[in-house]
């Protein structure tokens, strides 16, 4: 009976886990993105914005948006390497030593940046895409095949959010088959699987 | 007990589903979801050195034994994941044995001290910080001028002449201790030669070796990477022509398993045989060194008659073994193991000089020179002892070193070093005499702490932090120049600010320049040809007095020989590494555990079966363990394995097995440890133990799984399945016309099932050759595949039930051995064979086993149920299953910084099996598309055949006709394990070649 018990427990929580799934994902393709002119959003109206809130309300849509930078000043090894790699907060550091903000709040997340730096502590992202620990992602490969702007292409305009989300649920394999099967390129399991 | 919870709507098939959407079961949290918050933490500063997801790689030194082979590290975000051989170093040439592959075990030990330490007066210890524990070491060296006793455990270099001047500024006595250190090679050199020194011993050239008890392929004998490089290159088959080894030892050691001729002489009787070996050379063949011919007087006496009579050898057998060896030039023999280590071992080592000389082997196989650093022997080491049991001694300081556990009880050690007034141990582990001591002082891992070694001349390792320290601990170099700083007077003049500095201070002397430092850095080291120095006969070599050497306990009935063998855990200093401790026994195959090995004959008349716990007590003391029943032993001797029985040593080593040093005699008079110098009783206790091996069958019983051929049959170029017909082997057709119809068909089907995930271009198929005239059985290519693929240990408890998960193992067969056939072993390394013809791949419910397109057998960890079908399907018994969550007690921190970021961790209920490295196929592949050119042959290299000191595992692409696996699969001597089967393996082994005994 203990196993029964064990059982009946564990699927229940399967099932909740399950659908709170699936109420999310139907959450995220009926809401179509609306396309104001983010950047002229203060942080203290980021509560509609979606995805997670980080430590920092750093800006894509103003870095990557407005000023133009490129995804890989930052994400330097994305083409060299299966991880896109992040920027040290030394690299941020490399244009915020000068730019201090333009409007309070804006000044108020860069100080956050600034004593996060003279404190020697790393800002601790909130992760939005994460990929099952059994799945292989080599970014480089799918940047050598579309291009240095393809990113795109799996993780949305990120130039235009204020607060990154998750356009695709890029740890469903069928979002990655949709493509290669468009592609016609490998289909192969063990491509990804080991 | 009542079902309380709710169950309505949750049946079989509904819960399936579930577990259809939301992924692996158990992984609703950990695996596939993405509600579990997780943090991304860039670095502070850019490094210059590491890219997230692209390995680096830095040059280090091996310091597990003596011999210094040149490492490459591997390193993953900020920490060491792998080791590999440094194919720039002159001494392993890019290999590495399974022990230098486990110092990541070392490393990331959940056993380490994680900082220092000090003894309070309840005799516990207590943390206490870096400034405090070097107050107090300086307080007491203050006190300590001229009474100061050091034991150095680190081989020749720069921290070692630190250490030792160190030492010497306080008047102390400084002693370099190895628990192996070949004294009786030194002493037998000095006596024929005239020089203390350790030759070079060059096996690849060598066309016929004999070995009188050297184990150079077990790992205890000088430098055991070095010696299977060459031997495989001297014995591995080649255009017909392949070098012959015998073996005189009265244990079949994996050298002795590795042997055409294995014999087993009476114990202490080798001298003679080679004296007698001497004299028929010096008899029967001219062209011998000319000095060489005033020793006919002394060998006169020494004919194979009375060899026969010492060692109960025939004499027509050695004779014979004398005239091969004299026509093969050039030719080599070696003594001067520790297995065979008697009170003679000194006459057998100069006997084997002389015979060596007088072949003209010295300065062609055998060249002084180099020398071999050892340490300062045992002589010294008791003289060490000594001192302090004389009282006086204020500091006793011991440096990498366990003399608590690795010098036999007999010694009185523990009682002998507590006369010292302040004990200090720099070592990581709390080790026997780390827990004797008052300061524990943990020294950085050699993979944290810049450092050098000198193990020969012409060879300079260098040693580079490849990672933050895990623990808090300091480099010893560090320690010291802290220490001196803070008690000033003497020790004023160490003013380096740092050990690093010093160390490249020393550098600069000898490379001159910063760039040349950069470039010994890169490399390594600095790597030269080493000197040769001739050496002639000296006048010692007349007077070799040979006699039976004394066994303590005396011959009689009912007493054995007793040999302490070293194994795959050294001298003990690997006990604490759950890669060595499940790496089963090359010979036995035993893991885990101690076991007292006896001859059958022996087992017959004690009434004794295999488990039987057997208590063996010698003059000196007792100790019990499994009896093993092998064929491989003078039925007069009884052997135990060196290596288990520590008492504190970390969670993996302590109480595990019985310290085989128990039994013996301390006394080192004549400056070595005698091994092999008591015979001992045993007493069945009629208490069992199952012993915990992973053979199966010890005989092929006619499978066909380990094929060998005759030279002479390789010399005309005949397959295995025809020298198995000239042998009087029928061939037997194991399938009807309708049988192999039948499976055409499901070859055809299976095949097709191929364009499921084609890819665009052409396909490689990848493939394997193994050479089992190459391999020795060695296991180095076990743990590279642990070490690689994140394969948990299973522990004792699981090896018993069968479920060690050995990705790549080693199989070993008998032959022969009854009704007086010589006995024979064959290895075959055993892997997922990656059949084209898969027999686990259409019994799979849910194409977890499937084919891929460049001919490996998949297997999708996510998609596996764990219906286990595919393992009761596999003819080759390479699929395992994870039963438990092995991986969650394999991987306790900090352990887990050793796992592969490229290889998934598999979970509970999972099947799992060699994935012939695909990530580093894929790794390869993906670098050769970023440089826009195909893959070259030979740029993917499997973690095993990178690790094999034999090279005899290759790999590479099958379909191009020209890749270098191809050809080697096309050898006549490739066959298919289980071919018959038609399951058509992307491995294919290559037959064993021997030297047949022409009766």
């Amino acid at each position: 009976m203990r196993k029964l018990a064990l059982f009946g427990s564990g699927s229940l929580a399967l099932l909740v886990g399950a659908m709170a799934l699936a109420q999310r994902d139907t959450r995220a393709q009926q809401a179509p993105a609306p396309a104001p002119p983010v950047w002229m959003l203060s942080p203290r109206d980021s509560s509609g914005l979606r995805g997670p809130r980080q430590p920092v309300f750093f800006r894509h849509d103003i870095h990557a948006g407005l000023n133009k930078i490129p995804c890989q000043y930052c994400h330097y090894s994305v083409a060299e390497s299966s991880e896109p790699g992040l920027p040290t907060t030394q690299a941020c550091m490399g244009c915020h030593l000068v730019i201090g903000g333009t409007d309070s709040s804006h000044k108020a997340e860069i100080k956050k940046l600034r004593e996060a730096s003279a404190q020697k502590q790393p800002i601790q992202w909130v992760r939005v895409h994460t990929l099952a620990r059994h799945a292989h992602f080599p970014h480089m490969r799918h940047i050598k095949a579309l291009g240095p702007n393809a990113c795109q292409t799996c993780h949305g305009d990120v130039a235009r959010m204020a607060q990154v989300f998750k356009v695709n649920n890029v740890n469903n394999m069928g979002f990655c088959i949709t493509c290669h099967l468009q592609r016609k390129v490998t289909r192969d399991c063990s491509v990804c699987h080991y | 007990m009542p079902d309380e919870t709710p169950r309505e709507g949750m049946d079989r098939r509904r819960f399936l589903t579930v577990l259809g959407v939301t992924g692996a079961g158990a992984a609703v949290v950990s695996g596939c979801s993405t509600d579990r918050v997780e943090k991304l933490v860039p670095y502070l500063v850019q490094s210059e050195d590491q890219v997230p997801g692209v390995a680096t790689w830095y040059a280090s030194t091996c310091t597990e034994c003596a011999a210094g082979c040149g490492l490459h590290v591997r390193t993953r975000e900020g920490r060491a994941v792998k080791l590999e051989g440094n194919p720039d170093h002159p001494v392993n040439g890019g290999r590495l044995c399974s022990a230098g592959q486990s110092a990541l075990q070392g490393l990331y030990n959940p056993g380490r001290l994680t900082g220092p330490m000090a003894r309070q007066p309840d005799g516990s210890f207590k943390t206490v910080s870096w400034d405090e524990a070097i107050a107090t070491l300086a307080s007491r060296v203050a006190t300590a001028d001229g009474k100061l006793a050091v034991l150095n455990g680190q081989g020749r270099g720069s921290f070692t002449d630190l250490l030792a001047a160190w030492t010497l500024a306080l008047a102390g006595r400084h002693v370099r201790y190895q628990p192996f250190s070949y004294e009786p090679l030194r002493l037998a050199n000095r006596q024929v030669f005239g020089t203390a020194e350790i030759p070079q011993y060059d096996f690849a050239r060598a066309r016929y070796l004999v070995s009188f008890g050297a184990d150079f392929l077990d790992g205890g004998w000088l430098s055991p990477v070095e010696h299977q490089r060459g031997f495989a290159q001297a014995h591995g088959y080649h255009d017909g022509v392949m070098a012959k080894h015998v073996m005189f030892a009265p244990r079949m050691s994996l050298t002795g398993m590795n042997a055409d001729e294995w014999l087993a002489p009476r114990p202490g009787s080798e001298a003679v045989i080679a004296l007698a070996m001497a004299q028929v050379l010096l008899t029967e063949r001219s062209g011998n060194p000319a000095d060489a011919n005033g020793l006919r007087g002394m060998l006169a006496a020494y004919t194979p008659e009375r060899a026969q009579e010492a060692s109960g050898i025939g004499a027509e057998v050695i004779r014979r073994i004398a005239r091969e060896f004299a026509s093969a030039r050039p030719s080599l023999a070696v003594a001067g193991g520790v297995a065979s280590q008697h009170r003679g071992a000194v006459t057998v080592a100069a006997a084997v000089n002389l015979l060596n000389y007088i072949a003209g082997n010295v300065g062609e196989t055998v060249r002084f020179g180099a020398d071999l650093d050892t340490g300062d022997g045992y002589g010294a080491t008791l003289d060490w002892l000594g001192l302090i049991d004389r009282g006086g001694v204020e500091l006793a300081l011991v440096h990498e070193a366990n003399p608590a556990y690795s010098l036999p009880q007999a010694t009185g050690f523990a009682a002998k070093f507590q006369k010292a007034r302040f004990k200090v141990s720099t070592s990581l582990y709390l080790d026997e005499t780390a827990r004797l001591c008052d300061l524990l002082l943990p020294n950085h891992h050699p993979l944290e702490r810049w450092d050098d070694a000198r193990p020969r001349r012409g060879v300079t390792g260098l040693m580079q932090p490849v990672m933050e320290p895990v623990f808090q601990t300091m480099a010893t170099g560090d320690l010291l120049l802290r220490v001196s700083q803070k008690a000033g007077g003497k020790l004023a003049h160490f003013a380096a600010p740092s050990w690093e500095t010093y160390l490249k201070q020393q550098w600069l002397q000898v490379v001159g320049t910063d760039e040349a430092w950069r470039a010994a850095l890169a490399r390594g080291g600095v790597y030269q040809a080493a000197p040769v120095a001739p050496v002639r006969l000296a006048a010692g070599a007349q007077q070799l007095a040979v006699a039976a050497p004394a066994f303590d306990g005396g011959d009689g009935p009912g007493r054995f020989f007793f040999a302490a063998v070293p194994s795959v855990l050294g001298d003990g200093r690997f006990a604490n590494r759950p890669w060595l401790q499940e790496l089963s026994d090359p010979v036995t195959k035993i893991t885990w555990h101690s076991w007292v090995e006896i001859h059958p004959e022996v087992a017959a008349r004690l009434d004794v079966q295999e488990g039987e716990i057997l208590r063996v007590t010698s003059p000196h003391g007792s100790m019990e363990a499994p009896a093993y029943i092998y064929a491989g032993l003078h039925p007069d001797v009884v052997a135990v394995p060196l290596g288990q029985g520590h008492t504190s040593y970390g969670d993996y080593a302590t109480g595990r097995g019985a310290n085989a040093l128990d039994l013996l005699d301390g006394q080192g008079g004549q400056g070595f440890l005698p091994y092999f110098a008591t015979t001992v009783t045993l007493t069945k206790t009629r208490q069992w133990k199952q012993v915990a091996k992973t053979e199966g069958t010890p005989r092929q019983l006619g499978r066909g799984i380990a094929d060998a051929m005759t030279l002479a049959q390789a010399k005309e170029r005949l397959t295995p399945a025809l020298a198995a017909q000239a042998e009087g082997h029928e061939e037997h057709e194991v399938n009807t016309e309708r049988e192999v119809e039948a499976i055409k068909g499901f070859r055809d089907s299976q095949l097709s099932k191929r364009r499921h995930g084609d890819y665009v271009a052409e396909h490689p198929g990848w493939g394997m050759t193994i050479d089992l005239a190459r391999c020795t059985g060695c296991s180095a290519c076990v743990t590279a595949c642990y070490a690689e693929n994140n394969i948990p240990w299973v522990g004792e408890e699981a090896i018993l039930r069968g479920r060690e998960m050995t990705w790549m193992r080693i199989e070993r067969y008998w032959e022969g051995g009854e009704d007086g056939e010589p006995l024979e072993a064959r290895f075959v390394p055993m892997l997922c064979q990656h059949c084209d013809n898969a027999p686990c791949e259409p019994v799979c419910p849910v194409y977890a086993a499937y084919h891929t397109p460049d001919g490996l057998n998949g297997q999708v960890y996510n998609r596996c149920v764990g219906t286990r079908y595919c393992a009761n399907n596999c003819p080759y018994k390479v699929r395992y299953f994870n039963w438990s969550a092995y991986a969650r007690q394999a991987f306790v921190a900090p352990l887990d910084l050793q796992l592969n970021p490229d290889v998934t961790v598999r979970a509970r209920g999972v099947m799992e099996k060699c994935t012939f490295c695909i990530q580093r196929i894929r790794g390869a592949q993906n670098t050769a598309r970023l440089e826009d050119r195909p893959l070259r042959d030979g740029e993917v290299v499997t973690a095993c055949a990178q690790a094999c000191p034999s090279e005899a595992i290759v790999f590479g692409d099958l379909r191009d006709g020209a890749s270098r696996v191809s050809r080697i699969a096309s050898d006549h001597r490739g066959y298919h394990v289980l071919g018959d089967l038609n399951v058509r393996p992307a491995v294919t082994y290559l037959a064993k070649v021997q030297h047949r005994v022409e009766a």
